[in-house]
């Protein structure tokens, strides 16, 4: 039951700032993807990057549960594409559209179901998709801390990386007036 | 040019950013790496066993995670909570059709829900396979330092640009 609790805390929290920013605004998406407004791509990779230094300290505290998804090539490329070519149609990914329900938007309900409707097709084939997609293209559960040896050495690349794409964004969108970060 | 970021309750990004990850590290402190597309099979599954148990507990994709009841379930559930309440409290008014899709497809509510319910199909087809989603897979996983995390990242952000640029058209969005 604590489980649920917090849950459903920590869900309202992350539910509750997607919406202030303006991630749960398919509208704002879309302008994120035509390279409109910068806002959301650079939210959502400022976000990546202090959560990985917060995580970070954590573990060297002692404490945070982790779980690598492993290397896939095939089913992240295929999950991938599809991924994205739904991402821009409806500017909805499968967490904001649960907030977007919340706040009230229709298309939200729509994309919703449709998200129902595609976790059960995906579930139906998972018997023969996994092993034809997924398991032959596995090379495991590697990090960038495994490929430079060092923890703190792959956080620093992967800062410097995060922040290069952070400033690119911001040079190569356009800007809204008020668009200051 | 564009009302985006007119709103005075609008956060700016830093900031939001900033309490975005206080939330994502709490939740890893308290659970392990947050997701959200695990909660729609959750979600299924509650329903499967319900109406056809056997398939829910045979099925290896039900089988894999939890039903209702458990901490993915809470998660979006909450995340509705919290779109909601950030909602009535923004005073900013709701559109069922965004305006950039209105200038380019018109008000037609049909085309624009028939859009979202295929978007929706693929974004959690795709989830599915790939092993997560935005927050479970490209999130969860860069700040584990996943290579798959960071790799699905660069995939969906180059896929969905080119995706929305075939969809808006050469308008790009911009009012004519």
């Amino acid at each position: 039951m604590t489980d649920v609790l917090l849950g459903i805390l920590s869900g309202a929290a992350f539910g509750f700032v997607i919406q202030r920013v303006g991630a749960t605004d398919p509208e704002e998406m879309a302008l994120g993807h035509l390279m409109q407004d910068p806002r959301i791509p650079q939210f959502m990779l400022l976000a990546v990057l202090f959560s990985a230094i917060g995580l970070f300290s954590l573990q060297a505290a002692g404490g945070g549960n982790t779980l690598i998804l492993p290397l896939t090539f095939g089913a992240i490329l295929v999950g991938g594409v599809l991924f994205g070519i739904g991402w821009g149609m409806a500017g909805y990914c499968p967490g904001t559209c649960w907030a977007a329900v919340g706040e009230g938007r229709m298309d939200a309900v729509f994309a919703l179901i449709g998200g129902l409707a595609g976790t059960a097709a995906f579930a139906h084939l998972h018997a023969w998709l996994i092993p034809a997609i997924h398991a032959p293209t596995n090379v495991g559960q590697l990090t960038l801390a495994d490929l430079f040896g060092k923890p703190l050495v792959g956080l620093i690349v992967e800062a410097i990386f995060l922040l290069a794409a952070v400033w690119l964004i911001g040079k190569l969108w356009r800007h809204s007036e008020s668009g200051a970060m | 040019m564009k009302p985006t970021n007119t709103d005075p309750k609008r956060w700016q990004v830093v900031p939001a950013a900033v309490a975005l990850a206080g939330i994502i590290v709490f939740i890893f402190a308290t659970y392990g790496p947050p997701a959200s597309s695990s909660g729609f099979v959750t979600t299924l599954k509650g329903f499967f066993l319900e109406v056809a148990p056997k398939y829910a507990e045979t099925n290896p994709h039900y089988s894999a995670l939890p039903g209702p009841g458990s901490w993915l379930m809470g998660f979006v559930i909450g995340m509705a909570a919290g779109g909601f309440a950030a909602g009535i409290t923004g005073g900013r008014k709701v559109r069922d059709v965004p305006e950039i899709w209105v200038r380019r497809f018109g008000k037609s509510r049909i085309k624009r829900y028939a859009t979202t319910f295929a978007g929706g199909f693929l974004i959690l087809f795709g989830a599915r396979l790939a092993g997560g989603c935005t927050l479970g897979l490209f999130m969860s996983g860069s700040i584990q330092m996943a290579l798959s995390g960071l790799l699905f990242g660069a995939v969906i952000f180059a896929t969905a640009m080119l995706s929305a640029r075939i969809v808006y058209g050469k308008t790009n969005g911009r009012k004519q």
